[in-house]
């Protein structure tokens, strides 16, 4: 994502190294994503999902199925 | 001692041959003081360099080079930024890139080293028109 985008910086943290961060941002699992400091993405979702999670975006409309 | 097997080292050579464009892997790191993962960090990337001509490493001192520092919004160590040539290709990782994350860079170097994000065109049409403002991302992962 942020190859796509400049506004986009991304930060792989090793957790157990940095015990301040995941104290900070009580990860107590991961994979843990957190955007600005304060959206929080739990687990390793489908790219869409994690795309539109990173940007606040609500998830996409379901198909309606007939 | 080498961190990867013969194997390993042909798997992942084979995967960085993608790489068209030369990438700088700075490491921010000090020369006293340093945080054991630090010498790890070093390690992991001198060995992926060696097996791609494109790819670099640049040792930076953090507590002697604070503007670098600070013009890539490093505050902890070891950190490493990825350079598509000169320019900032906004990924890190902090930490030594061992156990998971060491899939996470070759994969970043991938990105990077052939300017594709590799996302679905749906997400490159979300990102192009909703990333309007800065998105920091920080994904915490741990070794194994």
């Amino acid at each position: 994502m942020a190859l796509e985008n400049a506004h986009i910086r991304a930060t792989c943290i090793e957790a157990t190294e940095f015990m301040d961060l995941t104290r900070k941002f009580r990860v107590t699992g991961v994979p843990k994503t957190v955007v600005n400091g304060s959206i929080e993405i739990l687990g390793a979702l489908p790219e869409e999902m994690f795309v539109r999670g990173v940007l606040g975006l609500p998830e996409a409309d379901q198909p309606p199925t007939n | 001692m080498a961190l990867l097997s013969d194997q390993d080292r042909q798997i992942v050579r084979e995967h960085l041959a993608a790489i068209e464009r030369p990438i700088t892997l700075l490491l921010f790191t000090q020369t006293i003081g340093a945080p054991e993962t630090a010498l790890l960090a070093r390690q992991v990337l001198d060995e992926v360099a060696s097996l791609n001509d494109l790819i670099r490493v640049e040792e930076v001192n953090f507590v002697l080079e604070k503007e670098r520092a600070a013009q890539y919004g490093i505050e902890h160590i070891p950190a490493i930024v990825l350079l598509a040539g000169d320019q900032d290709t906004r990924m890190r990782f902090l930490g030594a890139p061992a156990g998971y994350e060491f899939m996470s860079l070759i994969e970043a170097l991938i990105v990077a080293g052939t300017n594709d994000s590799q996302l679905e065109p749906e997400s490159r049409a979300l990102i192009a028109a909703h990333a309007t403002a800065p998105v920091d991302i920080q994904v915490f992962v741990t070794p194994t």
